[in-house]
């Protein structure tokens, strides 16, 4: 039987890593009046299929590619064994929700439904990710450069969701590696954008759904009581009381 | 009797027969292009950088960053001049890189008729000058709502003599440019920035260029992540806590990294002010707005308990909670005992180069 389970949890992290280069900008000169000209740099994931890229160019090749521009693509996602913990561990919670107003849909201050939540111990992975700045020229390529590189010192955390109980959603990214530039010194017959590469390394953990449980709670104690009359070992023998076949049974209402 | 030799030191009666045929092949069978003529780098102003001078006339001769050895803010002149050139069209192929599609193979190497283009231009073609090709207009691109046709730019990357062009006399008569497609560049502002036709206010980099889509698209991905993860840290808001203490309210929140985001438990009600109220009731809340981060108190009937303290923040925006907000998206003044006011936001380059002190 096949059984099928999708939570997206590496689209997640991808959409939070394009957050991570969103809104940068770079200075393009000066206006006339001596102003500097800031020009917002895109980022979006780097691969696309050729409709799409035949859609973003109107299907024409002769429409043109801006730079700056910043791509981020996954290179590699490698199971990393030295994160592996107790593959059968299975975390247990216990939790009380808020009630839903049925009007409003909203959560209101009353309880609503308890819970168990068994989750599994996840997978440790380690995903590679590039970030690729595009720059015509060097001193667009500086700028990128000195706001991204000052800020993974050592590392960038990242969340996926802000689901308390989400336990896989917390990572963090490293920056292990750059590649400065794709021309060559001297600058030969290349091409007139320059790319220059971040690689970099987010240990995340991919998870199985977990299992929701209606949450148990005692309410009532079932448990043989014996009266000894405060001697225990004449009752055994006892006839009257005869503890090694009876049972009392006291409740508090009689 | 001389030697016979069709060469001569200078441009003899035999070139000047030859140039002019030449010429003439080029009128009748070349290709209209239009040529965007480099005027040199913008002014930038007063500078205090040596290696990138302000210069006192705009000449082409002129380099605006002597560091890094560019030009990166350019001019062009706004008028077009129309040369013939020759060039052997080929078919291309899309190459799907991580950019979006480029074109393989398309570099063209184009000739024109040297004599006629610096009658034309007043200066041989350079690097840096940008073509467009008239006859590549698509004038069926998908959005057929667009003002124009799509124009095709090409920008010069080598200008030399051509060897094709030199005459019996060995004297040339052609030039040689090996151009590629232009990028929407921060070097061709001037370019694009013109409307792509009279009658609208639509510029060519807006018709041309792929940077509004890839706006777009870098913005539904952010407005997915905002969604995924509005603010740092973990949200308890849907989870209730029993208040057993007293049976009114909760006395502590649920703990956890990053879940105190001043929003009482259970969603109860809570003061938002920089004071405590005068009567409270036991079990009421307040969000202490005075105290940096944000503190929320519990009145328990005779004090006033912390129960948290804000660390939950927004990720994107400026903000004072956070080294992001207060290092990077800093947008706060500091008014100086001088009475002027600076940006908080410096660069240690600059620091001791603030205003001074207005003296008597």
């Amino acid at each position: 039987m096949g059984q099928f389970f999708y939570d997206k949890q590496i689209r997640r992290f991808m959409n939070q890593f394009v957050r991570i280069f969103s809104d940068m900008y770079v200075e393009f000169g000066k206006d006339i009046n001596g102003n500097s000209v800031l020009y917002r740099v895109p980022c979006r994931y780097a691969d696309t299929n050729r409709q799409v890229a035949a859609i973003m160019r109107q299907n024409s090749d002769n429409s043109i590619n801006a730079v700056p521009a910043m791509v981020v693509y996954i290179t590699k996602v490698d199971y990393d064994r030295a994160r592996m913990q107790e593959p059968k561990f299975v975390d247990n919670i216990s939790l009380r929700s808020r009630a839903n107003d049925p009007l409003t849909g909203n959560v209101s201050s009353n309880q609503g439904q308890n819970f168990s939540v068994n989750r599994l111990m996840p997978a440790p992975y380690r995903l590679t990710v590039n970030m690729e700045i595009w720059t015509s020229n060097f001193d667009q390529k500086l700028q990128l450069w000195e706001q991204i590189s000052a800020q993974f010192n050592p590392d960038m955390e990242i969340q996926s969701t802000d689901n308390y109980l989400d336990w896989t959603s917390l990572s963090y990214i490293l920056l292990t590696g750059t590649n400065w530039s794709t021309r060559n010194i001297p600058v030969g017959s290349d091409d007139p954008i320059d790319v220059a590469t971040f690689t970099f390394e987010l240990p995340i953990w991919i998870t199985t759904p977990a299992k929701l449980l209606r949450l148990g709670i005692v309410q009532s104690v079932v448990a043989n009581v014996y009266d000894a009359l405060g001697n225990p070992s004449q009752a055994l023998i006892d006839q009257t009381n005869n503890l090694g076949n009876r049972q009392y049974f006291y409740t508090n209402w009689l | 009797m001389p030697r016979l030799s069709l060469y001569r030191e200078n441009h003899s009666n035999d070139y000047k027969w030859q140039d002019n045929r030449i010429r003439e092949l080029y009128t009748v069978g070349g290709v209209g292009i239009n040529v965007h003529k480099y005027l040199g780098p913008k002014d930038q102003g007063q500078t205090t950088d040596l290696t990138q001078p302000q210069y006192p006339n705009q000449s082409v001769q002129n380099i605006q960053d002597l560091l890094f050895m560019e030009n990166r803010d350019r001019s062009y002149e706004p008028n077009v001049y129309d040369l013939r050139g020759h060039y052997t069209i080929q078919d291309v192929d899309y190459n799907l890189q991580q950019f979006g599609l480029f074109v393989n193979q398309d570099t063209l190497y184009i000739t024109f008729h040297t004599n006629d283009m610096v009658t034309r231009l007043g200066r041989k073609i350079i690097p840096g000058d940008v073509f467009e090709l008239p006859h590549l207009r698509d004038y069926y691109p998908l959005d057929e709502n667009l003002p124009a046709a799509l124009k095709k730019f090409y920008v010069v990357q080598e200008a030399t003599r051509a060897s094709e062009g030199y005459a019996q006399t060995w004297w040339s008569h052609l030039w040689r440019c090996k151009v590629v497609p232009m990028v929407d560049g921060q070097e061709y502002r001037d370019i694009l920035d013109q409307p792509a036709n009279k009658s609208t206010d639509t510029t060519l980099r807006d018709m041309m260029s792929n940077y509004n889509i890839n706006l777009k698209i870098n913005d539904a991905v952010v407005a997915q992540a905002n969604s995924d993860v509005p603010n740092s840290g973990y949200s308890t808001n849907s989870l209730y806590i029993l208040p057993t203490a007293d049976g009114i309210s909760p006395i502590i929140a649920i703990p956890g990294y990053l879940t105190a985001d001043g929003a009482p438990p259970n969603g109860l009600p809570v003061t938002v002010d920089t004071a405590f109220p005068l009567n409270p009731q036991q079990g009421q809340y307040v969000l202490r707005t005075d105290y940096v981060p944000n503190r929320l108190f519990r009145y328990s009937g005779t004090t006033w308990v912390a129960i948290q303290d804000v660390n939950r923040a927004n990720i994107t925006g400026a903000n004072t909670n956070t080294q992001l907000g207060s290092f990077i998206n800093n947008t706060a003044t500091v008014k100086l005992t001088n009475g002027a006011t600076v940006p908080s936001n410096q660069t240690l380059s600059n620091l001791l180069k603030l205003t001074p002190d207005k003296l008597g």
